[in-house]
């Protein structure tokens, strides 16, 4: 069975005006429908991408995946647990949640600018009690900071002096805080300048040989996605228009969209490659 | 060749930050002729969008041009650019939201901008508002329309027809798409490449995307540091760069390709430094594989007019 | 300390006048009041050192009957205006620094909570304070006055005055940090470590106190120096009318409101110095919060 399974995911949002609006304007209830009856499912260790453009419903997918947001119907199993399911009491809900870890877009954004490095990375060591003892748990956060290729000094500086490769380093440093099974990277690098870009990318390709991660990749970006995923999903408007293997998808798109986005993507390639184009 | 549109001679753009001078652009040198696209590429901070505000005379305190000269046609404008901004050169912005009056129809806003720079009557305004809509691929019809009732990509498309209005020579577009989705980027990306073939009018374009670089330019000018690294035809500079910075931005930027998921991508190691800390010598010598002695001691010139490092001097 | 010193903050302190003149005056004035024991020549609470015959001295001439000279003159119980305002400027300021500590703790804690859970609460909490907002602050404060002295037991009233003087002032000027933090809140609670949080399993609580409530604190410290300048004058409101701190242990209002009886009987003096000096201190620590919003606020740079 796959470890991870999203079955028949939809979400609704309620957009509708105020109830005594509505009966005076006599409009009915406007419900958007972020995410509609999407199935797809992750074998461990491996990466899969949801790739979409605005409004496609993709970070949708990544919260509801994360448990941070409910779906309105359907299911999300994770090593055959049900994320939303009756079963899990609180202990339960504590340890799949250690179990998923998040890496979000903004650099600036994810870190809690009055905290000090070594404080943000031991707090979920601390939250999930992996480590009781301070000096084990030092050793911990040296250890893991180095993973990502940060110094153990760093522990006793503010998200302010680093850069914004050097915060999202930090940020997958405390994901992997947790020991986690699953990371979801919204869209990681982003808002990072190309060089770093491929800092980062490498760096998460490392760690997940490293610990076997499995990887749900949230991306506009193809190009990133090409690197990075061994299976993708293209989402257009809260549906799951076409899903295949990475290799498959980019040498023989099938569905219309996919095609688009493909040639509508600014490739380098273009000259480095091969002469696709004059 | 013929004469250059625009030409930037050695200009410095510094700030005072309490005692020291910092550079945000050092003597960077560029041409521009009629009808061509030419891209500035780099990283944030690299000093890209503050050599287009200095051409359009956009440079605010505690900001200033601290040397050089900027030649538009034959005339200097880095002393007062009042007649030339707005009419001989347009500007394209990141957020289309910010050139548009969300309060008046876009049709109001094109009118009153062609009224400004050319002596024509309401009727024939109109009409001509009508043809630059027709012109970037909105109906003419939705002339009477507001911004906002227009998609983030058409919206884009109304600033373009608002920065063809006074039928400028040049039009500088600072990062135009990446606010926009990528199917849309495309599209915008074609109608400034036509507007350069059919107008002849001359683009720069700004942007920190080695994709659009490569699909978009024509030049290429590579800035690090305010410092111009590499300038060149975009075919050549991506195919055969020189300096080691170009090789490194190029070899890290991920590509569309099968195969890319087997191989890690090139990295550069480290970051661009802060204004107020560029080393000494060539500014990208602590992240350069070959950087020698001379490289930290002195500043490379642009060699061979293409590539501003020691290893490209013969 | 040294990172202090090179910061970009005291350099701009540095080069900003008003602000080193408005700091160093209010720095003075609380050094004053502080040692006051030290600097006043006399003790005006002490009635043991009062001489009825010193009444009514004007400031740096001798007295016709004693001979003595005081600085600023004497009030009509011959205190020495010099030393009474030293000690009154003890209780204004500590009237103020409590009064806004409460309203600090208050607002701080009601718009944290309101900004971050939402719903019904919010909804509460800020329509009460835009209810209490409509009533001018010195008002609110002398209905709470008025309602905790007809509350209090007789013989406690006496006792209690300055207390209820800072619970009364502190309530009516909780409005602006609750305001403040609850919109700085609801910014900071959307930003993706707060996300993060949520995920580690940390609760409610441990989000807001951990994680949100540094975040929405530096505007908090701007309010609460203009808040204490409020503060200050709305006690001295409250003793010019006469309901705030008792004659015998007078405040800078009461002083003011003492020497006001004077004024057209031509004793300018017991009027006119503790009003420079109310007016020294409001207009220091106005100056300097303005200089620090200013600094402090990225925007207006």
């Amino acid at each position: 069975m796959s470890y991870v399974i999203a079955n028949q995911l939809t979400r609704h949002y309620d957009l509708s005006d105020p109830w005594i609006i509505r009966q005076i304007n006599r409009r009915p209830k406007n419900i958007l429908t972020a995410v509609n009856h999407v199935s797809f499912s992750i074998e461990k260790g491996e990466a899969y991408a949801l790739v979409g453009e605005s409004g496609s419903g993709k970070s949708t997918i990544a919260k509801m995946v994360s448990g941070l947001l409910k779906p309105s119907a359907g299911s999300i199993h994770i090593d055959g647990h049900d994320l939303n399911g009756p079963i899990l009491d609180g202990k339960a809900t504590h340890s799949m949640r250690q179990r998923i870890q998040m890496v979000f877009q903004s650099p600036y954004a994810s870190l809690n600018p009055r905290w000090k490095i070594g404080n943000i990375i031991l707090e979920p060591i601390k939250s999930f009690r992996l480590i009781a003892d301070e000096k084990q748990q030092h050793k911990r956060v040296a250890e893991l900071l180095d993973q990502v290729g940060l110094s153990e000094r760093d522990v006793s500086k503010y998200p302010h002096e680093f850069s914004g490769g050097q915060r999202q380093r930090i940020s997958i440093a405390r994901a992997l805080a947790s020991q986690p099974e699953i990371i979801i990277c919204d869209e990681p690098t982003s808002a990072l300048d190309v060089s770093v870009q491929a800092q980062v990318l490498n760096l998460l390709k490392d760690l997940q040989k490293e610990f076997s991660l499995t990887y749900l990749f949230i991306s506009h970006d193809l190009a990133v996605i090409s690197t990075m995923a061994n299976k993708i999903g293209v989402l257009k408007d809260g549906k799951l228009v076409e899903e295949a293997d990475s290799a498959e998808l980019f040498a023989n798109p099938k569905h219309e969209y996919t095609k688009m986005l493909l040639s509508a993507a600014p490739n380098i390639g273009v000259y480095v490659h091969s002469e696709r184009k004059s | 060749m013929a004469n250059p549109l625009l030409e930037i001679d050695q200009l410095s753009v510094s700030l005072q930050k309490r005692k020291q001078t910092l550079k945000a652009v050092d003597n960077l040198s560029l041409k521009i002729y009629s009808g061509e696209i030419l891209g500035l590429v780099g990283e944030s901070g690299a000093g890209k969008s503050m050599t287009g505000s200095a051409i359009l005379g956009l440079i605010d305190p505690p900001l200033f041009i601290s040397s050089g000269k900027i030649i538009f046609e034959g005339e200097r404008i880095d002393q007062n650019t009042k007649n030339i901004r707005g009419s001989k050169i347009s500007m394209i912005f990141q957020d289309p939201l910010v050139s548009l009056n969300p309060l008046r129809r876009i049709g109001d806003q094109l009118v009153e901008t062609i009224i400004t720079h050319f002596d024509v009557s309401k009727t024939q305004a109109f009409e001509r508002a009508k043809s630059l809509l027709e012109e970037v691929g909105i109906d003419p019809s939705r002339i009477n329309a507001y911004p906002h009732t227009f998609s983030g990509g058409m919206r884009q498309r109304v600033v373009i027809a608002l920065a063809l209005a006074p039928e400028p020579a040049l039009i500088i577009a600072d990062e135009p798409t990446t606010a926009l989705d990528v199917s849309v980027q495309a599209q915008i990306l074609d109608l400034l490449k036509k507007l350069a073939k059919e107008r002849g009018t001359a683009i720069i374009l700004i942007t920190h995307d080695m994709g659009v670089i490569a699909e978009t330019t024509d030049r290429v000018a590579v800035l690090y540091s305010g410092r111009l690294a590499e300038i060149g035809k975009t075919a050549d500079v991506l195919k055969d760069p020189k300096h080691p910075y170009t090789k490194g931005l190029v070899a890290s930027t991920p590509r569309i390709d099968a195969n890319s998921l087997l191989e890690k991508l090139f990295q550069i190691p480290g970051a661009m430094p802060d204004l107020d800390n560029i080393p000494e010598g060539c500014p990208f010598h602590p992240r350069c594989d070959f950087a020698d002695a001379q490289c930290r001691k002195e500043q490379p010139p642009l060699f061979q007019n293409r590539s501003a490092c020691w290893l490209s001097k013969d | 300390m040294n990172r202090f010193m090179q910061s970009d903050f005291f350099y701009h302190f540095r080069n900003t006048p008003v602000a080193m003149i408005s700091f160093a005056v209010f720095t003075c004035i609380i050094l004053a009041a502080v040692f006051a024991n030290i600097i006043a020549p006399y003790n005006p609470f002490d009635p043991a050192s009062l001489n009825l015959m010193n009444g009514f001295t004007p400031p740096m001439q001798a007295n016709d009957f004693t001979g003595e000279v005081f600085l600023m003159g004497t009030d009509d119980q011959g205190r020495d205006l010099f030393s009474t305002i030293l000690y009154g400027l003890r209780i204004s300021l500590f009237v103020g620094v409590m009064a806004v500590a409460l309203a600090m703790v208050l607002g701080v804690l009601l718009g944290l909570i309101a900004g971050f859970l939402g719903g019904w609460f919010d909804v509460l909490i800020m329509r009460f304070a835009d209810i209490q907002m409509t009533f001018p602050s010195i008002l609110v404060a002398m209905l709470i006055y008025g309602v905790a002295k007809g509350v209090l037991p007789p013989d406690l009233r006496y006792e209690m005055s300055i207390t209820v003087l800072i619970i009364s002032i502190g309530l009516s000027e909780w409005v602006p940090f609750a305001r403040t933090v609850r919109g700085s809140t609801l910014v900071e609670k959307e930003k993706e470590y707060i996300i993060v949080a949520k995920m580690i399993g940390l609760n409610k609580w441990q989000i807001m106190i951990r994680h949100i409530l540094p975040n929405v604190l530096s505007p908090v410290l701007v309010i609460a120096t203009i808040t204490f300048a409020l503060a200050i004058i709305a006690e001295a409101t409250l003793s010019f009318l006469g309901v705030g701190v008792p004659t015998t242990k007078p405040s800078l209002g009461t002083l003011i409101r003492i020497g006001q009886d004077f004024l057209f009987s031509g004793e300018w003096w017991i009027l006119l110095f503790p009003a420079i000096t109310l007016l020294a201190l409001a207009l220091s620590i106005n100056l300097f919060g303005d200089w620090l919003r200013d600094t402090l606020n990225p925007k207006l740079k």
